[in-house]
């Protein structure tokens, strides 16, 4: 019961794909499919057609607050750039502006993976009920740029245990020159000393924040670096409490933004 | 439902209706161009057609997820979600992958979808197949409550009864095709042609252009 297309053909899938009812791994096989099927793709938009038809059968009159709340979050999000269309690439790179599911793209994948992290994380990422509207202003300027790191097309994940235990992952944008990174499980510190985090280049470590991590070392950040450039590393170091400007003790983690291939 | 929202109900604009004789209305094209041009607003950072694509979506992405999620105020959440997306990707809108009605409507399913399967745990999926029967009551019951267009609800009577249930189930229920067949308790294959052939009909019914 694993793996291959049931009935060998791939085009019966069309309609439930078109209902998201198509999970994984059939979803990607049936998606490298359709990057070379005309007909199928052409199948595809016409069951959306009729299952978005299915959905305006279910409207409802939503809540009046719900509309200030989302205008005021556009206000704070940045959009996505529109895609460069590279010329002889194939259909798979055309349909970079497309639908949903039909970009085979790591950095989609990336993305939206973590955001779902993020989001549990500080319940920041993307909009956040407005009834978290304190949180989300202080939150707002962080929440531009994770937004705008995990939206890069060049957005990469780097993951790395801590030593002293723990997990430390990256999301880096060479192309927003930005990164985002969290944590979890730290080893909860004494009160006296703090995790700093660095951002180290040719020229030395710069700092990039102090670590909060009231909450009992499971998940820390989303905290946001900028200015980073290829071949610069973050470091994470255990520091006194009120923070350092140049590390004092060696790196428990060190995680190398490498330059995209 | 009730009030919260002065001025008229927006909910469902793009929709084209073949053959709703909208009281004195000569028979302007499908609105989901119209859609299409705002998004395009959208795309370049126009707050004002952003602002005209939110009034004439939400109702019909709150109502969807809401079907599909049950919970209003997660509900809630996932429509957010959704709505913030449109704003933050309309220059991923292509009008010849389909209408920026079904666009808008993808993203939403997609996203009600990922929410409701991430929550259902493991041990929870299989407790959810040894009550296959019951869920399946709860979820036409639901669908059905919330179809209130006499159209769509005409055209999935059309449907057989398989058919019917095939689609519900994925659509509204969140279903994979596999869960679907085992509800069900017919052969994968089977679910997968009576899923094309509903969606088909239903489409031919109607007449959404593809």
């Amino acid at each position: 019961m694993s793996g291959r297309f049931r009935g060998g053909d791939p085009h019966t899938l069309a309609a439930a794909y078109a209902m998201d009812a198509v999970p994984e791994p059939d979803r990607a096989r049936f998606e490298r499919h359709l990057a070379g099927c005309e007909s199928c793709r052409q199948e595809v938009r016409g069951m959306r057609e009729a299952t978005a038809a299915l959905a305006a059968a279910s409207a409802v009159q939503p809540p009046a607050a719900l509309r200030e709340a989302v205008l005021r979050a556009t206000e704070q999000t940045r959009q996505i750039p529109p895609p460069v269309i590279q010329a002889g690439t194939g259909w798979a790179a055309r349909s970079g502006r497309g639908w949903p599911g039909w970009r085979p793209r790591l950095a989609v994948a990336l993305a939206g993976a973590l955001a779902c992290v993020l989001a549990a994380v500080a319940g920041v990422a993307g909009v956040v009920a407005y009834r978290m509207q304190n949180r989300l202003d202080q939150a707002q300027v962080r929440d531009h740029t994770v937004a705008l790191v995990l939206g890069a097309p060049d957005a990469t994940m780097l993951s790395a245990h801590v030593r002293t235990g723990g997990t430390a992952t990256v999301v880096m944008s060479h192309r927003e020159r930005a990164l985002v990174f969290t944590a979890a499980d730290l080893h909860v510190l004494p009160s006296a000393e703090s995790y700093e985090l660095w951002l180290t280049g040719p020229a030395g470590s710069k700092p990039a924040g102090m670590v909060d991590v009231s909450g009992r070392g499971k998940m820390v950040g989303p905290m946001v670096v900028s200015g980073l450039s290829a071949g610069d590393s973050v470091r994470l170091t255990v520091e006194p409490a009120s923070g350092s400007t140049r590390p004092t003790s060696p790196p428990i983690v060190v995680i190398i933004l490498t330059a995209q291939q | 439902m009730t009030g919260g929202q002065d001025g008229p109900r927006r909910g469902s604009a793009w929709v084209s209706r073949a053959g709703g004789p909208a009281a004195g209305q000569a028979s302007s094209r499908p609105p989901a161009d119209e859609l299409g041009d705002l998004l395009a607003g959208v795309a370049r950072g126009d707050h004002e057609a952003y602002a005209a694509v939110y009034d004439r979506t939400v109702g019909q992405v709150l109502g969807m997820v809401r079907a599909v999620v049950r919970d209003p105020a997660q509900s809630e959440e996932v429509a957010q979600e959704v709505l913030l997306d449109v704003w933050r990707s309309a220059s991923r809108f292509n009008p010849e992958l389909g209408s920026a009605g079904s666009w808008v409507m993808t993203l939403a399913h997609r996203r009600a979808v990922d929410r409701v399967r991430s929550e259902q745990k493991a041990a929870e999926r299989e407790l959810r197949a040894a009550s296959a029967a019951i869920a399946y009551d709860e979820v036409t019951e639901a669908v059905e409550a919330r179809l209130d267009r006499e159209r769509v609800r005409r055209c999935l009577g059309s449907l057989t009864e398989l058919q019917r249930e095939s689609v519900t189930l994925a659509y509204y229920g969140g279903y994979t095709y596999r869960e679907v067949a085992e509800l069900l308790g017919v052969a994968v294959g089977t679910v997968k042609t009576r899923m094309r052939d509903g969606l088909i009909r239903l489409r031919d019914c109607l007449g959404v252009d593809a």
